[in-house]
């Protein structure tokens, strides 16, 4: 049973595919984090500061965005780009999708990180004389950055891991194309065990990463 | 925000704007230099892929055909079957030549050409499962690729038989996969690609079960459905293919059992 | 705009639709009951004595949480298949989510555990409780407060992740229903529109009742 395993036909050039693979699936990462991370930081201060008439209908928004398999949505996204005859990539479809979906998540952590900075705490700064931006960006962003750098990792983490989802509709991902050489030599276990060891040795440095953050300044609240 | 607006605006006038009457695709696609096929490369002999994950098959063998007649280079996009016609219709590519069957259904959405090949449908099983025809398939667990002319036929069956079950897969490979783990004991597929299936060996045990008694399943090239320039281009094109007699040196180049097969019905047009 | 909605027949698939809503949720709901217990054992597991455990949870746990849910399901399904362990499509999604519903729980758990100080089961116990009294008694009440809306949060996940079932042949849960819907006519925004708000509401459904469920439990 586990012969194949030892007499398999996986070539070098396979291999080269799959990390073909694995480099669209990193750079669909980079730029849903690099929009959904821009976007979440605007949403996630503006959800912190305004009035509930603008922090109420924003926030029910992005829920929609949390409470729709991101399958659908890469779907329908795609479908409705068609329709109103905008002419994108499935790649770019994909980023867009997920740097939407990544917002979402993000602005609550950053909401959460900025209301976490106790109001006490900027009085005494305007107390001691300064600003208003001063405050913004002396006090309450590096303790907001503790609170939701953390958060944040996961969060990456989990859109990365997410992006499997994109073959769906026609990106030839890590997944899909070790689902490609599935296809050809048929060894299912030994192909998508190399597949899960890549996704492992891309996701599980940086979530370490992030638990040691998290561990160090805890120490030092 | 920015991005987001930007979105939103581009979505809005969009639909608002009036669009100025568009280019023809036929236009498009010449002015483009580039023809953008969707072929299914889990499907051999009709598109599979070599050792160097480089796509082969007559499907691939008659995209580039097609390229060659309008004087640009051939892409071709891999498409499991159930993605074929949303490729299309999304934009992605521009002509489906991915054994697409020519149902009245789909008709509505996507638009045909005359047939450029017929399959005849057989069973495919596993060896020591006693499965010998097509009427034996009765209680047993069976499957297909989702919405493809064969599961549609397969599980209107199952449903009348009353027992046994159908499953619907996403791919063609995933079937064969499925199949050769025992996951399902019989599927139905072209006698073309059984054939090429069995005979490759890839698949442990697997071996025809006889005919399956469907009508036969013409398939067509696909595009727009209101790209009548493009489709009239087709159809000729289907036509010179067979003419020029290219369809049967093709057809003995990737299936090469027996004679091509006819493409015409008796008694009726088109 | 080149493109003519047909709404009508996607309504006419509404209550097909809504039963798959109902295996979505079946299976969600399984797979949480079932994720929840993991999840225990993974925990308990995690801080036990003997490292052949410890290994065992550590690396599910790690394993769950850096690998793609897609990715878990497609190996229950077929990389299982090639061992010769045949779990059927609604089987092997559900054991794909539990699977990956019980690696972040764990996370979850222990850390509603360590939130519960030492000092307090010992007071307790000074009082003249029993351990598993205490655990009862004191610990498990505040830990599941901590853990409760993380629970709801993944309840939710799950329910968002059953949808990758129709990549493993699944077709009667509301993802697969669709797209069988969405093969034979290819009508595909107007049928996954309307998945998209049944989805909505199912998970509108599950947070709304948490919350009420939270506001009865927890007030004081």
């Amino acid at each position: 049973m586990f012969s194949s395993l030892f007499e398999t036909s996986f070539s070098a050039n396979d291999l080269m595919f799959m990390l073909k693979g694995a480099g669209v699936t990193l750079m669909l990462t980079f730029w849903a984090v690099l929009g959904g991370t821009l976007l979440g930081v605007v949403f996630g201060v503006i959800r912190a500061i305004s009035p509930w008439w603008v922090n109420a209908p924003l926030g029910a928004v992005l829920d929609v965005f949390r409470s729709i398999p991101l399958l659908i949505q890469l779907v329908v996204a795609n479908s409705f780009k068609t329709i109103v005859g905008i002419h994108w990539s499935p790649f770019t479809v994909g980023c867009v999708v997920l740097a939407l979906y990544m917002s979402a998540y993000c602005t609550e952590i950053v909401r959460s990180g900025f209301l976490a900075v106790p109001t006490t705490t900027r009085r005494a700064a305007r107390s001691l004389g300064l600003s208003w931006r001063q405050d913004l960006t002396e006090i309450v962003f590096p303790i907001a950055l503790r609170v939701a750098l953390p958060s944040w990792i996961g969060l990456t983490l989990g859109v990365m891991k997410d992006t499997a989802m994109v073959w769906w509709i026609g990106v030839v991902e890590l997944l899909r194309s070790s689902q490609v050489i599935v296809t050809r030599i048929q060894e299912p276990l030994f192909v998508l065990s190399i597949a899960g060891l890549i996704y492992f040795l891309m996701s599980f440095p940086i979530a370490r990463l992030g638990a040691r953050l998290e561990k160090r300044w805890r120490e030092n609240d | 925000m920015a991005k987001g607006f930007g979105i939103l605006a581009a979505a809005a006038l969009t639909l608002a704007a009036v669009l100025p009457a568009q280019a023809d695709k036929l236009d498009d696609i010449i002015a483009s230099g580039t023809l953008r096929c969707a072929v299914v490369l889990d499907f051999p002999p009709m598109g599979s892929r070599d050792a160097n994950n480089e796509p082969i098959g007559f499907d691939v063998d008659y995209c580039n055909d097609l390229a060659k007649a309008l004087g640009v280079k051939a892409e071709v996009v891999e498409t499991p079957f159930p993605d074929r016609i949303p490729a299309l219709v999304s934009g992605r590519v521009d002509v489906g030549v991915a054994s697409t069957s020519d149902t009245l259904e789909r008709a509505k959405t996507a638009g045909f050409t005359i047939p450029y090949f017929a399959f005849k449908m057989v069973v495919l099983t596993k060896d020591g499962l006693g499965i010998k025809d097509y009427d034996s398939l009765k209680g047993k667990k069976t499957g297909s690729v989702s919405g493809t002319f064969e599961a549609l036929a397969l599980e209107k069956d199952v449903k009348a038989w009353g027992t046994g079950s159908f499953r619907g897969y996403q791919t063609q490979a995933d079937v064969f996969l499925a199949l050769s783990q025992g996951q399902i004991e019989a599927t139905v597929v072209t006698s073309t690609v059984a054939a090429a299936i069995v005979k490759e060996g890839k698949y442990k045990g697997l071996m025809m079960g006889g005919d399956a008694p469907y009508d036969i399943d013409y398939v067509a090239l696909i595009a727009l459905r209101n790209e009548q320039g493009l489709l009239n281009y087709l159809n000729l094109f289907v036509n010179q293919q067979v003419r020029t007699g290219r369809y049967k040196a093709l057809y003995d180049k990737w299936i090469g059992l027996g004679e091509a097969p006819d493409l015409t019905v008796p008694g009726v047009y088109r | 705009m080149n493109y003519t909605f047909h709404w009508l027949p996607a309504f006419r698939a509404l209550p097909e639709m809504l039963w798959g809503a109902l295996v979505t949720l079946e299976i969600a709901v399984l797979s949480m009951v079932l994720g929840v217990l993991f999840a225990v054992l993974l925990a308990v597991g995690a801080s036990s004595q003997y490292r052949i455990f410890r290994a065992a949870a550590v690396s599910w746990v790690e394993l769950a949480r850096n690998t793609p849910a897609l990715f878990q399901i497609y190996m229950a399904y077929f990389g299982l298949g090639s061992l010769g362990i045949h779990l059927d499509s609604f089987v092997a999604l559900l054991a794909g989510i539990t699977f990956n519903n019980a690696g972040y729980l764990a996370e979850t758990f222990r850390g509603g555990l360590r939130a519960v100080p030492q000092t307090q089961v010992r007071a307790a116990r000074s009082l003249g409780m029993g351990q598993i009294q205490a655990f009862r008694l004191v610990v498990m009440p505040q830990m599941f407060r901590i853990v409760f809306y993380p629970l709801t949060n993944q309840m939710v996940w799950a329910i968002l992740m059953t949808s990758l079932g129709v990549i493993v042949g699944l077709n009667n849960d509301l993802t697969g229903v669709t797209q069988e819907y969405n093969v034979r006519s290819f009508r595909t925004f107007e049928y996954f529109a309307l998945a998209a708000v049944i989805y909505y509401l199912l998970a509108k459904f599950v947070t709304v009742s948490a919350r009420l469920m939270a506001w009865r439990l927890f007030r004081y």
